[in-house]
Order: structure tokens, then sequence, then C-alpha cells
């Protein structure tokens, strides 16, 4: 009897297998996937000052956080509906093409192999940045053309690690690179002379500044050796969802261009005459229908996250030790000669 | 009779209860449900990954082995610029991983032995510290004890313009460990040549000095026989052929030495960590082997009229390594295993240049990965043979 | 015969001398122990210059320089200049390095998880307790479920809601056992059929005696823990010490059971079955954790169905018990070649069939002799699970990295990591000790006592 049962247990197992095998290939929009998960998964780096920081209670803030925060208003009406996944640089689109993350907030920079050959789609920028150097003063160093034959200590997996090779291939510098998994080693490296340069997105570099002991004896070169779009990524395939990310980031930035904030948000649009202003926060027209997301989904976001300069301010300002001022750079609004530019809400 | 009477018919058309019970039947049933299983797994496998690749924009296959890599490798043994390809920095990835991981089990080896007799040591306080050594080091992970390493390493180390120099051909700092270069000339191929010759001499020299000592009872002294060819015989060719080689000598150039051959720190840092961590088992496997000896072997030995050090040669060690030799293996193994941690410090071994780097911007996992792990596969099979060959050398012979 | 009777000729042993004064007491012990000649005393010196130099660093950096009290990491640079630890800092971080990010309103239900299993398990050590085995399968086997249903919290699922009740009915009756033994009993099985009144009724009765109260039991868990409404936490929030236990906690758990299997199939006679175990065994075996760990996050979901979305620490646990259970498979094997060829034979003897001939007579005897490496094994998981923070989960390492990118405590990085070495050290070598300990009392089968 035990030995035909077994006989039978086989013969379920491979049936069992067999049903199964059958895969199921309904692709779900990541829209109806969020909402009927009622959370947002938001894919972060292991913490960096300003952009995602993780305090000692638990909370996750910073300048990238915002836009999930955003978006998570959006969809939500509350901001923080989300399940924030810290990954390692090594295995941040894999986690995202694996379906792990709904979008991916982590200084990432915008590239053309990245956006066409990982399954990836980048949406906007929110932050450009550039690649620069940090050298001790006491170097005498003013330029990063005099770097010929330096050390310089970099991350691994990053398009910093390519830019610097670039770099020193076409000055002929022969810098040799130090690559680190841990950007606390990188940094403490550096400050104990294992490199006599670090390179990183220039305001990465000012968080690497504000961990050392005596923070006064370092300077950043002058050279931006690359451009560095940084922005919220979604999966490729998706047109809604992209849109959605997409303009998340956008109403922040065209609510600082109306002079919004999440301070005096409800009263701008008790008063305004301005029929941008009310078809955006859904008092007029249903702009938000082609998005699928609440009427008062910007309302929301500003309501409950802030508008562009408020988030510079708070994570990227001069009142943080990312210290970097906003006026005269690319990120500044446009109508202060940045390149921070929303398309019309029409 | 009669049981035979009852069990014959059935013989012929058996029940098929009794088929079933036949071992070897069931056995070969068993053994096809297991196959049928795995084959049927893999398959499985195999569809979802194409399908999820194709699904997500995924592009898969070996070409992009050929594609230009272009970062750049902070310091390799093979020449490597960013223009090669992926499939070579595969092999810079390689022959760094071989590289740190040979000169730790070296030195892991020696350290090891040391520390394994320190334990034994009549000495308290040697014996304490030993004993103190192996704990802490075989209690922490070795994760933290590399990062423990690499930061003792910098904040140790002067900066290049005060390095430390010995008879400045050899130079210390926090960039690495420089020494001179050698530069082969023409006809040094010879002397390579010799060194081979050299190397073959001496082992059918020992053998054949065995087969005597074995066949007359005379002995032949091959040992220093040996070492004089060994060194001899090059050395002639060398100097026969006019001493072909050259050295380059490192010399402080604006940031840096140039010329000379480069250890890197993280390279040092990843050194001492394996060594000195792994040291830590082999002493435990050592005073082990040691202490498996019984002491009667001792003293049988004596009293054969053995003197103390050909006791210690012939009986002795002999017996011990029995024992230390098979944990001693695996230990080399779990050095090259664990040299693959060394992405957590930057050195450039084959699991950082290719499974992050690589991996990163190329976004192959799949041929990624497995082509990491045939590499440590076949490393570690080749070691489990030696083993093996090793073991059948030496087992007791039982029964 | 008088004259030998006489006084005078009688043998009288003088008292023997005191030992040389340089052979006893402190100046013995001294003299044999560290200065036994030249060299041995040279030895001392430098190992004592040694331990001086380094203790006195030491102390100085962690306790005499220290700073305990401060708001941020800057403030520590200002007061030491960097030649003290900034234990403020750890201090402060202290819980997430043992929670991660869980909620802090529920880190209650972790301390009860890991109190619950420390209960279940007490009874190992009682000495009057039966059934010691049925101790430790139960836990092994059901405390995962209870733990997942606890950790995890929000809607469980029939199957973990099922599991639950049933860890909870052998945790009760764990310790009812241990007050049945206490009160004289047998066990508690004995207690139940004699309080049932079927105590005279044949054997055959009595385990559907106990079946039936053991569904009772079941069945008040399962309404008990149904009233449970516990807020969920996901997995991405577990990190710390927390996670490093449940990692590693599963991983041991399941390692022993799969590497028994897996070296059955070794040595099996089947050549397919043994083929694969051997090629499973090996192929695991000689990679290193981190590609099998990095194998699990980028190619798992490549393997399994476009709909499947699996968690990630799900994943990084099936690579570890993977991994674990190809090593555990070796020393089972070793501990398996380790016995005499005539205890198998004296089993066949005996008429024991194959799997009788394992479980009563091989296994336990290779067990045994398997001890020490199995909690090496153990040991070795324990510290090798800090590799997960190179893919990103919040182990404790994670945890003490990202503590020093919190921007009031940048760049506090040393003193997280000599506290996670600590840690690591006090739970190694208490194993290890307690291994040495369990080697003594119950390995030591072999001999006669």
């Amino acid at each position: 009897m035990k030995k035909v049962s077994l006989f039978g247990l086989g013969a379920g197992l491979l049936a069992a297998l067999t049903f199964t095998s059958e895969p199921a290939f309904a692709q779900q929009s990541t829209l109806d996937i969020v909402k009927s998960r009622g959370q947002l998964r938001c894919q972060l780096g292991t913490p960096a000052p300003g952009w995602y920081e993780l305090s000692d209670s638990g909370k996750w803030s910073g300048f990238d956080v915002e836009n999930c925060r955003a978006v998570a208003a959006a969809v939500f009406g509350d901001p923080d509906k989300i399940e924030y996944q810290s990954v390692t640089s090594a295995v941040r689109f894999t986690a995202m093409a694996n379906g792990e993350s709904d979008m991916l907030s982590r200084t990432t920079t915008w590239t053309l192999f990245r956006d066409t050959q990982l399954g990836l789609d980048f949406t906007t920028v929110s932050f450009y940045d550039g690649q620069g150097f940090m050298v001790k003063k006491d170097m005498g160093i003013k330029s990063a053309l005099e770097l010929k034959g330096a050390t310089v200590c970099v991350l691994t997996g990053t398009t910093t690690e390519l830019n610097l090779t670039d770099y020193s291939r076409t000055n002929d510098l022969g810098m040799n690179a130090v690559v680190f998994e841990d950007s606390n080693v990188r940094d403490n490296t550096f400050f104990t002379n294992g490199c006599d340069a670090i390179t990183n997105d220039k305001s990465s570099l000012a968080s690497t500044r504000a961990k050392a002991p005596d923070t006064s004896i370092f300077t950043i070169l002058p050279e931006t050796i690359s451009k560095e779009p940084l922005g919220p990524v979604v999966r490729q395939n998706d047109s809604q969802w992209k849109d959605i990310v997409l303009w998340s980031v956008f109403a922040m930035v065209q609510a600082e261009e109306f002079g919004i904030t999440s301070a005096n948000i409800d009263k701008v649009i008790a008063e305004t005459t301005n029929p941008e202003i009310k078809r955006m926060m859904g008092v007029e027209g249903d702009l938000s229908k082609g998005l699928g997301l609440d009427p008062k989904w910007a309302y929301n976001i500003i309501k409950t996250v802030g508008n562009y300069g408020e988030n510079y301010e708070e994570f990227m300002g001069e009142k943080t030790v990312m210290n970097i001022p906003r006026a005269g750079s690319p990120n500044a609004l446009w109508t202060n000669g940045g390149m921070m530019y929303s398309p019309p809400f029409r | 009779m009669a049981v035979l009477e009852k069990g014959s018919p059935r013989r012929e058309s058996r029940s098929f209860g009794e088929w079933v019970n036949d071992e070897r039947v069931r056995s070969v049933f068993y053994q096809i449900l297991v196959a049928v299983a795995v084959i049927f797994v893999a398959h499985y496998l195999f569809t979802n990954t194409t399908e999820n690749l194709k699904a997500r924009g995924m592009s898969s296959g070996f070409d992009f082995l050929g594609s230009t890599a272009g970062f750049s490798i902070a310091w390799t043994v093979l020449p490597y610029n960013p223009d090669d390809n992926y499939f070579h920095v595969y092999l810079v990835g390689i022959v760094n991983t071989l590289t740190v991981s040979l000169v730790a089990i070296v030195c892991m080896t020696l350290l090891g032995f040391i520390v394994g007799v320190m334990r034994l040591s009549k000495n308290w306080l040697i014996a304490q510290i030993a004993a103190w050594y192996v704990e802490i080091l075989r209690n922490t992970p070795l994760l933290l004890q590399i990062l423990f390493w690499f930061l003792a390493v910098f904040s140790l180390l002067p900066r290049p313009r005060d390095s430390m120099s010995l008879i400045d051909l050899f130079f210390l700092n926090n960039r690495g460990f420089y020494m001179p270069a050698p530069v082969p000339g023409d006809g040094f191929d010879l002397t390579m040549i010799a060194i081979l010759v050299a190397i073959v001499a001496t082992y059918a020299l020992a053998v054949w000095a065995r087969k005597r000592h074995f066949a007359t009872g005379q002995r032949f002294p091959a040992f220093w026989t040996g070492l004089g060819i060994l060194f001899g015989l090059p050395l002639l060719v060398f100097l026969v052929t006019g001493a072909p080689l050259t050295f380059d000598y490192p010399s402080l150039q604006g940031f840096n030495f140039v010329g000379g051959v480069t250890v890197p720190p993280a390279f040092c840092a990843l050194l001492l960590a394996l060594v000195i961590y792994h040291s830590a088992y082999l002493a435990e496997s050592v005073r082990a082997g040691i202490l498996s000896v019984s002491h009667g072997q001792t003293e049988a030995a004596y009293s054969l009229g053995l003197r103390p050090g050909m006791t210690l040669r012939l009986v002795i060690v002999p017996q011990a390594m029995r024992a230390v030799v098979p944990p001693m293996i695996s230990n080399w193994m779990n050095v090259v295993k664990n040299s693959s941690l060394a992405i957590a410090i930057g050195y450039p071994d084959l699991v950082a240049v290719f499974m992050q780097t690589s991996l990163n911007q190329s976004g192959h996992a799949i041929e990624i990965v497995a082509m990491v792990m045939l590499f440590y596969m076949s490393v570690s099979l080749s070691i489990s043979l030696a083993l093996n060959y090793y073991n059948k050398l030496v087992q007791l012979k039982e029964r | 015969m008088a004259e030998l009777m006489h006084d005078d000729a009688v043998f009288r042993p003088k008292p023997s001398l005191p030992p040389p004064p340089n052979t006893v007491g402190v100046v013995g012990w001294l003299r044999k122990n560290l200065f036994g000649g030249p060299f041995d005393t040279l030895m001392t010196v430098v190992g004592a210059t040694l331990i001086v130099y380094f203790g006195h660093k030491l102390f100085m950096y962690g306790v005499v320089n220290a700073v305990w009290e401060a708001e941020s990491y800057r403030e520590c640079l200002d007061i030491t200049g960097g030649d003290g630890a900034c234990w403020a800092g750890v201090d402060r971080w202290m819980s997430n390095y043992i929670y991660g990010r869980y909620s802090v309103d529920e880190r209650w239900r972790v301390n009860l998880g890991f109190i619950v299993l420390a209960v279940w398990l007490a009874p190992f050590w009682f000495p009057r307790v039966t059934q010691k085995i049925l101790v430790g399968v139960s836990a092994v086997l059901t405390f995962p479920f209870l733990a997942a249903n606890l950790f995890l919290g929000g809607d469980p699922g029939l199957f973990l809601e099922v599991m639950t009740a049933i860890a909870l009915t052998c945790f009760a009756a764990v310790w009812l056992n241990v007050a049945a033994c206490y009160a004289g009993y047998k066990s508690v099985g004995v207690v139940i059929v004699r309080v049932s009144g079927f105590a005279d009724k044949d054997d055959r009765m009595h385990k559907w005696v106990l079946l039936g109260a053991f569904g009772v039991g079941f069945v008040l868990a399962f309404l008990y823990q149904s009233t449970w409404d516990l807020a969920e936490v996901p997995t991405v929030n577990w990190g710390g010490l927390f996670l490093t236990l449940v990692i590693s906690g599963i991983g041991i758990s399941s390692a022993l059971p799969a590497g028994v299997i897996l070296a059955l199939g070794r040595r099996s006679k089947m050549p397919v079955i043994q083929v694969f175990c051997t090629a499973f065994i090996e192929l695991f075996r000689s990679v290193p954790l981190i590609t099998i760990l990095f194998m699990a996050v980028t190619m798992m979901p490549l393997f399994l169905p476009v709909s499947i979305n699996p968690d990630k620490l799900v994943l990084v646990i099936i690579a570890v018990c993977i991994f674990a259970a190809a090593y555990m498979a070796e020393i089972v094997r070793g501990g398996l070649q380790a016995i005499n060829k005539g205890q198998y034979e004296a089993a066949q003897a005996m008429g024991l069939n194959y799997w009788k001939m394992m479980t009563l007579i091989i296994m336990p005897q290779a067990l045994k002799l398997m001890i020490p490496n199995i909690v090496g094994n153990f040991m070795g998981l324990l510290k090798d699970t800090t590799l997960v923070s190179i893919i990103g989960l919040y182990d404790i390492l994670l945890m003490t990295k990202a503590s020093g990118q919190d921007p009031k405590w940048l760049g506090m990085h040393t003193e997280p990591m000599l506290f996670a070495a600590a840690v690591f050290f006090v739970m190694c070598f208490c194993m290890s000790k307690y291994s040495q300990h369990l080697e003594k009392t119950i390995g030591g089968g072999y001999g006669r006592r």
C-alpha cells in the first residue's frame, strides 16, 4: 500500500508541475498594481546625505525621496503610502527590471544605453549635476588638468567611473582609479590620503566634504567633466505610469513657477483667477483623466510634499550639509536663467 | 519444496505488488522520476527566462563579450586598457583573483603552521596569545576584518612624499608597495628553459634516489644535489648568455611613483585579511593534527632507535599531515572563494570587475554570473581532485 | 631477629625535602610557563610588549578619549579631534542596529518572537524532561511559521494561519510535557491518555486519543490566533541584528535536514540520484556565497514566471539555505564515512531496512561525531550572512554603515564597525564554547563512561 501511494504522490507532483508551467503572461499596468497594493514601491540607494537620508528613527527623507512622495501623493493623496527599497547600486537596474520596484529615484544618470538596453525608461531630469574633483588644498592644485598621474577614488558601477576613464584618456592624464563599493570606505580612504583626489557628482562631493574631521582643508576643482542629468526612472512599455511620474515632477516645478507653496496653496486656489492654476489643481477641466488619477492629484502633491524650490532648500540648500547654491546653476527655474522648465498644464 | 511451489508460478507472471516491491524496479523508477523532474524544472526555468527577457526588452547572448568595456581597472596583472573587450576583462579579473589567492595561500599556510605550533607552546603567554588570536579571528566576520585592515593600512602608512624606503629600491606608502620590475632582455628565454630543465632533472633525480634507497638501502644526498641543479643550472645559463636581465626602478614623479612593480594597498589589505583570517582556521587544524598522533608513536619510534629529529620527520609529521592536509586544502579553497570579498575595498578581482562593473554596464546578468561561477567551479574542482588524489595516497589501508 | 626488633634498626625515612623553591608557587609557575629558557623569555617579553602596546591603544581610543554624550558626530570630533571613539552615535542608533527599520511601535513583536523561541527550547536544558527530540523537531519545523506570522503581520493567509496554530499547539504541548514530567509522569501523552480514561485500551487507541487532543488544541489555537490583528511590517523594513538572525536562523535550521538528504543522495547506489546530488553539492560548494547571492537577486526573478514577484528577502534566504545545505551535506557525508562499516552490517543483519538503519543506527552516531563541524558551519553561516549587505539587505553591517550616512552622524563608521564585530564575537564565541561543552557531554558516546 505504502509503495503504491508513493507512486501516486510522484505522479501527482508531476501533474502539478505540468499545470503550473503555464506562464501567466498577463501584463498589468503599474498603476493598477500600485493601487491594488495600496503602496508605492520606491527604490532608493543606500543612505546618502541630501539625496536619501535615513534617520535614527528609521524614516527616509531627502531630495530624491520627494519624487517618490510626490508620486504617492498623486496616486493615493497620501505621500507616506510608500514602501522604500534601499538597494545597492550594483543591483539597482535588475531590481527595476524584475518588477521589484515601481520607480527608481536615486541619483541615476540618464544615458542612451541605460534608457534603451536595460528595459528602463527615464522620465525627466529633476537635478542637473556634473562630475568634478575634490582635492586637499595643501596640494596647491587649481585645475583638474594638473592631476597628471594622480590616484583618484571612485565608486564602482556608476557612470562616474566611466567618465573618469574618458577624461583621463582625453587629456592624457594617466590617472589611476581606485574603485570602491562603499562610499564610506571611499571617503575615508580619501581623508587618510589614500588617493590624491576624489571624483563624483559635484553635489555628492559636498556631502563627502561634510564627513571629514576638518572640512576646511578641501577644495572642489572648477572643472565639470561630465553631464549628469539625474531623475526618476520607470520600467519600459508603460507610458501611463511614465506620464504619472513625469508629471508629478513637472507639477512641483510648475508650482514653484506659479509661486505656490505647501503653505499658501489653499489661499492661492481660493483667490486665483489664473485658469492654468485652476486646471492644474483640478478646480476646472478634467486634465487628470488622461493620467488616470484623482482630479486633485497636483494639489495633493504641492500640499503634502511642496514645490521644487521648497524641496531644494530643505535638502540641498545652504542650511544643509550639502550646501549647493541654486542661483546660477541649471537647477534654477528657467525664469531665473536655469533649466527647470515644465511643459504647460493644458 | 512447498515454498518453492508456491513461489514459482508467481515468478512467471508477477503481481503488480511484487513488481513494485522489487528493489531494482523501484530504484529505476525513482531515478527516472528524478531525472524527469530535473529536466522538467530546467525546461520550465528556461522558458520562463526567455519569456522574461522578451517581456523586459533585455538582450541576451554572449555577443557582448566582444564589445569594448570602456572602464579602467585600477590594478591588473595582465596588461589591460579600456579599449579591451569584456572577455579580456574576464581574463584580467581571473588573473587578479588567482594572484591574490596564490600569494595568500602561501603566506597563510606558513602563518597557520606557526600559530598552530604556538598554540601548543609550553610558554603559557605565547599559547594564550595564539589561542586568543584564533578565537578573535575565527569569531568575527571576514568582511568586517577586510574593512578593518583596509582602514588600518591607510591610516598607518605615510603619503607618497614621505614613503618608507628600503635601500631606495623598495618603497612603501599608502598608495602601495613598490619594487623594481625585472625586464628580460634577448636570450632570457634560454634561462627560462634552463629552469624547466632543472626542475625536470631534479624530479628525475629524486625518483631515482628513492628507488636506489629502497633497492639497496644506500642513501643518496638527493636534496642537496637537487638544490644544486635547481639553482646552479639556470644561473650558469644566465651568466653564459650574458646576464640578459635589467631592472626597472620605481621613482617618485608628480604624485606617485612611476616604474617598477606596484602592489596597491587594496591588495595588501585583502592579502593581510585573508592570510590572518584563514591562518586562524589552519592553526586549529595543525594543532588538532599534531595532537592526533598518539604519544605511543613517538615512544615506539624511540624504542626502534630513531633519533628525535628522525622521529619527527619520519613518524610524527607524516601522520599529522594526514589529518592536516584535507582541512588545509579546503582552507585553500576558501581563500580563493573569499577573495571575492575584495569587492568591499576595491581590489579589482573577478567579482568586482566582472560581476559588478561589467554586469552594471552591460546588463547581461545570466551570462556574467554563469561565467563567474564557471571559473570558481573549475578552480575548486581541480583543487578537490588534487585532494582526492592525496587522500587516496595517504589513506590508512583498511581491511 | 631481636636486633631487628630494636628501635635503631627500623628503617626510618627522613621527611622528604621540600621541592626547590623555584619550582613551586608563583615563581615556579613563572619559570615553568614563561621563562623556561632564553628563547622562551624572549618570546614572553615580545608577547607582553605587544599586548601592552595594543591594549593601551585600544583602551585610550575606546575608553579614555571616548565621547559618551554628544548630539552629532561633528560635536564628537570637536571634543576628541578624532582620537577617541564616539559611542554617543552608536548609542543613538543602537535600537536600529538591532531591529533595523522595523516600526518602532511593533518591535515588541520581534522581542516576543525571540522570547517564545527561547522558552520553547528551554526544556532542552531541564534534566527531567523526556522527549527532547520532539521539542527540537517541533521548534525547527513549526516555529519559523509562527515567527513569520508574528514578524510580518498583516493578512497572513490561510496556510500561515494553520501553521501558526500548529506551532502554538506544539508550544503548548512542549510546556505541558514539562509540567507533566515534573509532576512525576513519563510524558504529557501518558497524562492525557489517563485523564481521558482510555488508559486500559491498546496502543492504537492511545494514538487516536493523542491525535484528538492535538486536534482540540489546534482548534483552540486557530481561534486564538485569528483574533490577532497585527499591523503589516514589510520585509524591506526588517534589518539589523534581527535580520541577521532571521536569515542565519532559517539557513541553519533548514541546512541540517537538507544536508542529510543530499548526503544520503550522494552516497546512494542509484546513479542518477547520486549524480544530481553530487552536482548540486559541488556546484554550490565551489562558488563563493556572494555569487550565489548575486544569482539569487539578479537571475532568480528571471527564472520565475513573469507574474510572480518574489520578495528579495525570500530569494536571499533561499540562496543562503542552498549554500548552507551544500556545506552541511559534505559534513554529514564525512560523519557517515567515519561510522564503522560493522555498524551498517550489524544493522542489516538485524533486518532493518535502509531508512530504519539510517535513522536508528547510523545517523545518531554520525551526528554526535559531527557536532564540532556542524557548529562550525553554523558559526560560518552566521558570519557569512554579513555578505547580504553587499546586495543591499539591511543586516547589522549595512545598518552600521547607514548610521555613518545620517547627516547628524556623518562620517561615523569605525565605532559601529567595532560594535558589530563585538556582537559577532560574543555570539560565535558562546556558540563555540557551548559546542565544546556538548562534545564533552554527549559526543563521548563512543567511549565508556
